[in-house]
């Protein structure tokens, strides 16, 4: 029972780490704290809906496609959106992103209606037993790809000289606009990465359960994991996600199903009372 | 935190000195035209002339009422967020706490209305401090987390009392009587909640004015200088938490009386969502900002709604989305026009009206 429980949750925790991985590369990056992302991860679902079965593209097109849809997407958004807000007061950023995420809602329902829709693509979807446990092939692909995206991210952000450029940026704008470096494609590109990770979880989520615009809470979930995790660490997002995920597990198969939510919630407020900067941060936040 | 914009800062300005005719009768013909608009809205003629839907703009008083109750959380929050520089998104706690605290109070215990609706204050008001209490630690981007994180926390909290003690199908209210006068047509209840608004909207433009309020806007604009200047800001911004809740939970216990039964449903985060986007949409910082906030977002829908009836047996694409994904359309407008505000006018369409009035008046300056 309890590793099978922690193997769900180690799961959908990767799914939420990659979530919240594109989440803090957006943040730390533009200072944004997006709201959106739930929506995100679901229009990479509904991405895949198009791609698979409407356009029935063979699944490495359809791969491709979601890929470069999502990252046009996000950059799209930064270019339109986010970029004619820089400097203002943090509501009014937080609301715009809010704002998006009705926006993209009430397309996607308006666009494919508002019943939910069922994913299937040709990934393994059986299951195998290791002992007594039960391994699903999808949570397990879920698992060894989110885990893939996020190895391969952190070579990019680590050894790449475009990587190296970003975290200039996320490190001082200023500097980063002095030494040369363009601020605006480094932001845009933030943004493409961040919304392809969550379009990559949304894919796996909807498969999961079902394709419908209910998935965002769901991918909300990212913002706890990202908070846990400590908001300026990219590890840290990780982390984060892992936790929120086994938490949330636990918290529904042995407090009760609706508790999933409120537990993480909790595990929130104590982290912001008594380490703010999450458990892999570090403390350079304003105090009063 | 940045500055807001400084067409909708609030300071109040001075007081003109004696009274214009001009303003005596504008503000006549305003009052007469509220007291006027129930018996416009329920009769739906003027002067004997019978109006169509359309030109009442498919507006009925019970969306008026609601909008009086969304107008108290709307005041409330861009007090909190305008005027302190304390963001919140945890705005529907406070309408549950309320809905809540009637619920015990008035349909547990059948305790009378008045004392109902202090017990929400009361209740608001705790709760209130205690979700600001994090503000003493954590500022900004952290805060408004935490004020996200106690949403959850409330909310659990209203599902488990609406299953323990009532059903999925919520709590239910009776007919809220004040001293032997029964609220139980939308007409009493318009005029009851009207003056409502305006005592709350009275008190709190005119704290604006006092010692307090006005530490309180040194304390949003520049909290180090405020601090300097003798201002306990901790003590400050548990106060105005409190205060703020306060008014929430009552319009909360309202919101309930008013519709007569309130689910956990009701007051899920899209409901806080609503709040900020209505005091962007208004503009920040400003009290008249809140209320046409208010207005703008409780009375578009059904504007919409009526033009999706007029447009009905249109075709075309645009006759088909008004029909078959009204609610759909209706956030879509809304999501947009949050967007373009803040983009184009972070002062709101108070702060564009400001700047209008600037431009056209020439000398007099918006600001």
């Amino acid at each position: 029972m309890l590793g099978q429980v922690l193997f769900s949750g180690l799961a959908l925790g990767s799914i939420y780490g990659l979530v919240a991985l594109g989440f803090a590369v957006i943040f730390k990056a533009t200072d944004v704290f997006n709201f959106a992302q739930g929506m995100f991860a679901v229009c990479g679902a509904y991405l895949a809906v198009t791609a698979i079965s409407i356009l029935q593209l063979p699944f490495p097109v359809a791969v491709v496609f979601i890929l470069v849809v999502a990252a046009l997407l996000g950059a799209v958004i930064q270019a339109t959106l986010i970029q004619p807000l820089a400097g203002r007061s943090i509501l009014s950023i937080i609301m715009l992103t809010i704002a998006l995420s009705i926006v993209l809602r009430s397309s996607l329902e308006i666009v494919f209606g508002p019943a939910g829709r069922t994913l299937t693509t040709p990934l393994p979807s059986g299951s195998f037993a290791i002992g007594s446990l039960r391994i699903s092939q999808l949570h397990l692909t879920a698992a060894v790809v989110s885990w893939t995206c996020m190895v391969a991210f952190g070579l990019f952000f680590r050894f790449s000289s475009i990587g190296l450029l970003m975290r200039a940026t996320a490190d001082s704008h200023h500097a980063a606009v002095i030494s040369g470096v363009r601020v605006n494609v480094m932001n845009r590109l933030a943004w493409a990465i961040g919304f392809t990770l969550a379009a990559i979880g949304g894919v796996f989520l909807g498969q999961l359960q079902i394709v419908s615009t209910e998935l965002e809470s769901i991918g909300l979930l990212a913002m706890p994991a990202v908070v846990i995790g400590g908001m300026q660490s990219i590890p840290g997002a990780i982390v984060g996600g892992l936790l929120v995920g086994i938490i949330e597990q636990l918290a529904a198969s042995y407090i009760s199903p609706k508790a999933s939510d409120i537990v993480i919630y909790i595990l929130l407020l104590l982290i912001l009372m008594v380490r703010p900067w999450g458990l892999l941060g570090q403390p350079s936040i304003n105090r009063v | 935190m940045a500055p807001m914009d400084p067409a909708a800062t609030s300071l109040p300005a001075p007081r003109a000195t004696g009274p214009k005719w001009g303003r005596i009768a504008l503000s006549v013909v305003a009052v007469a035209a509220l007291i006027y608009l129930p018996t416009l809205l329920t009769e739906r003629s003027v002067f004997g002339v019978r109006l169509s839907n359309m030109q009442l703009l498919n507006l009925g008083l019970s969306q008026v009422n609601l909008m009086l109750i969304s107008m108290l959380g709307a005041l409330s929050l861009n007090y909190l967020t305008g005027c302190a520089g304390l963001i919140s998104i945890g705005h529907a706690a406070f309408y549950a706490t309320g809905a809540m605290a009637a619920a015990i109070t008035g349909t547990q215990l059948g305790l009378p209305f008045p004392i109902v609706l202090l017990s929400a204050a009361l209740a608001g008001c705790v709760v209130g401090v205690l979700a600001g209490l994090p503000s003493l630690r954590v500022r900004g981007l952290y805060f408004v987390l935490s004020t996200m994180a106690v949403h959850y926390v409330v909310f659990f909290v209203f599902l488990e009392y609406q299953f323990r003690a009532f059903d999925v199908v919520g709590v239910p209210f009776g007919v809220a009587s004040l001293a032997g006068f029964e609220l139980n047509t939308p007409t009493r209840w318009y005029f009851f909640l009207l003056a409502f608004v305006a005592l709350v909207y009275w008190g709190l433009s005119n704290s604006l004015r006092t010692r307090e309020g006005r530490a309180m806007l040194a304390m949003r604009d520049h909290e180090r200088a405020a601090v300097s200047a003798g201002v306990d800001v901790r003590i400050l911004r548990v106060k105005v938490f409190g205060l703020t809740s306060a008014i929430a939970a009552m319009a909360g216990a309202l919101y309930a009386y008013y519709l007569s039964n309130a689910t956990a449903e009701n007051f899920g985060i899209g409901f806080a969502i609503q709040f900020i986007a209505m005091i962007i949409v208004g503009g920040m910082g400003s009290l008249p900002g809140a209320l046409v906030g208010a207005a703008v977002w409780l009375l578009l829908p059904s504007i919409i709604a009526g033009f999706a009836q007029e447009m009905g047996p249109m075709k075309g694409i645009v006759g088909s989305m008004l029909v078959e994904h009204r609610a759909q359309f209706v956030q879509l407008v809304f999501g947009l026009l949050v967007i373009v505000l803040l983009i184009f006018a972070p002062g709101g369409l108070v702060g564009l009206w400001k700047r209008l009035v600037g431009r056209l008046g020439g000398g007099r300056t918006g600001a």
